[in-house]
């Protein structure tokens, strides 16, 4: 079979799209914008601002979010479960960074899944792009409330320890009666400031 | 739209990038790479379930229908050199990715970009926008009826130029073949003064990102015709017969 070279990335730039967004795009409870919303899981706001070297917001930043449902599965075949995977949760969404930096997602708590590389740990997968990073920034949100899962977590263990805890998102109350997570993104800084990225 | 997709054939490996395929940052000239790019080093992890799989029914959250950027609406055509640009989207086995998400926008024929972000001294044209969606067929194809996009000087200290080119994003099957690239067109000698082109350590690797023309009479009448096939990452662990 033959081998094709994939082809090499490159920066989303300062020009994507603002009618490619359409209401709901950060929502990951609706399949699309006129599906009502998934009823099994918990519903979460994920909010957080992007900054870059020395900590300046990054506005007009492109984020996607991906995850498995409540119940740790995927709508997709690469999932054993899919079949009980749920129907009605699309588990992707995007969203764009205002002047402040800041984005919000719509989502619900993640389950977590038994995988060949160790149990995981609920968690969403985001993808950074914009002006600047020529390849996607990718990293991992954690939630606090798995403190054990997570201790366990395969990819989370990989991170030097020191700097675990900046990819665990951080509660902040509660907004339209849903619990607020806080999950800050820093592109570049010093080991201290500077979230893990990760690549595959 | 048709939901009755056949569903795509998908990859099981995924190999890291092959070395010159991926651009070396930061980059020289390019102010915003020295800010926005992480410093510290990149954790390789495992490809775990979440990374393997990605949204297959993503048309029905991306409304995939619009292809022809080219004409607005009924006598509103854009400026510029009209152009069909169309391709396929492979996987590293060479096999159609079909369903994919094909997102892409340029600049108009003077450079400008309808987006509130650019605010460079050149004219907006009325009857151009500049972005399209659309889904790939059984046999990965893509295509959009568009116009040929200017050039236009990067707003920094020591100004240097962007060749034409043309954004895509692509959505595949997997979280791993999620693609952002950029094309550009054959013979324009911009391109070998390019930052962001050249930032793409192996030559190789750079010439498969220039479209190919083809003959006019393959697209028809009033129509250049480009051809562009992108490859995303992904292979099967275990090869068809």
């Amino acid at each position: 079979m033959s081998h094709l070279a994939p082809t090499s990335q490159h920066t989303i730039g300062p020009f994507f799209p603002r009618t490619f967004f359409t209401e709901g795009d950060n929502d990951l409870t609706r399949l699309h914008a006129g599906a009502q919303p998934t009823a099994r899981g918990e519903t979460v706001l994920l909010r957080g601002r992007v900054t870059k070297e020395g900590g300046f917001p990054c506005l007009n930043m492109i984020l996607e979010a991906w995850q498995a449902d409540a119940s740790g599965r995927f709508n997709h075949p690469a999932d054993p479960a899919q079949p009980l995977a749920d129907p009605a949760f699309l588990g992707w969404g995007r969203a764009w960074t205002d002047a402040e930096g800041g984005y919000e997602f719509r989502t619900l708590l993640p389950g977590g899944y038994d995988d060949p590389a160790g149990r995981r740990a609920p968690h969403i997968n985001l993808t950074v792009m914009g002006a600047g990073l020529m390849r996607r920034a990718l990293t991992t949100v954690f939630f606090p409330d798995f403190a054990g899962e997570n201790a366990a977590d395969p990819v989370l263990n990989l991170v030097p320890e020191p700097r675990r805890g900046k990819i665990v998102a951080v509660p902040e109350g509660e907004a339209e009666g849903l619990r607020v997570f806080r999950f800050d993104i820093h592109l570049r800084g010093n080991a201290e400031e500077e979230t893990p990225f990760f690549e595959d | 739209m048709d939901t009755n997709f056949p569903p795509p054939p998908l990859p099981d490996r995924f190999e890291p990038f092959p070395p010159g395929i991926e651009p070396a940052v930061p980059i020289e000239g390019y102010p915003n790479t020295w800010t926005h790019t992480p410093a510290q080093p990149l954790i390789r992890r495992p490809v775990t379930r979440t990374e393997a799989t990605g949204p297959l029914e993503l048309w029905r959250k991306l409304p995939c229908d619009e292809s022809n950027l080219a004409v607005l609406g009924p006598g509103r055509i854009a400026q510029g050199q009209l152009m069909h640009m169309s391709g396929r989207i492979l996987d590293e086995d060479g096999r159609p990715v079909r369903g994919a998400v094909v997102e892409l926008w340029q600049a108009n024929a003077a450079g400008r970009y309808y987006h509130p972000i650019d605010q460079r001294d050149a004219p907006l044209d009325p009857d151009f926008v500049g972005n399209g969606r659309v889904r790939t067929d059984e046999e990965g194809r893509y295509a959009f009826f568009t116009i040929k996009p200017g050039a236009y000087p990067v707003p920094v200290k020591d100004t240097w130029w962007r060749p034409p080119h043309v954004h895509f994003s692509i959505l595949g099957p997997s979280s791993l073949s999620r693609l952002v690239t950029q094309m550009y067109f054959p013979g324009d000698p911009m391109n070998e003064w390019d930052r962001i082109l050249n930032s793409i350590p192996d030559p190789a690797a750079r010439r498969r990102l220039i479209a190919r023309q083809t003959h006019p009479a393959e697209v028809g009448d009033g129509w250049l015709g480009f051809t562009h096939d992108i490859v995303l990452r992904g292979r099967r662990a275990t090869p068809e017969a």
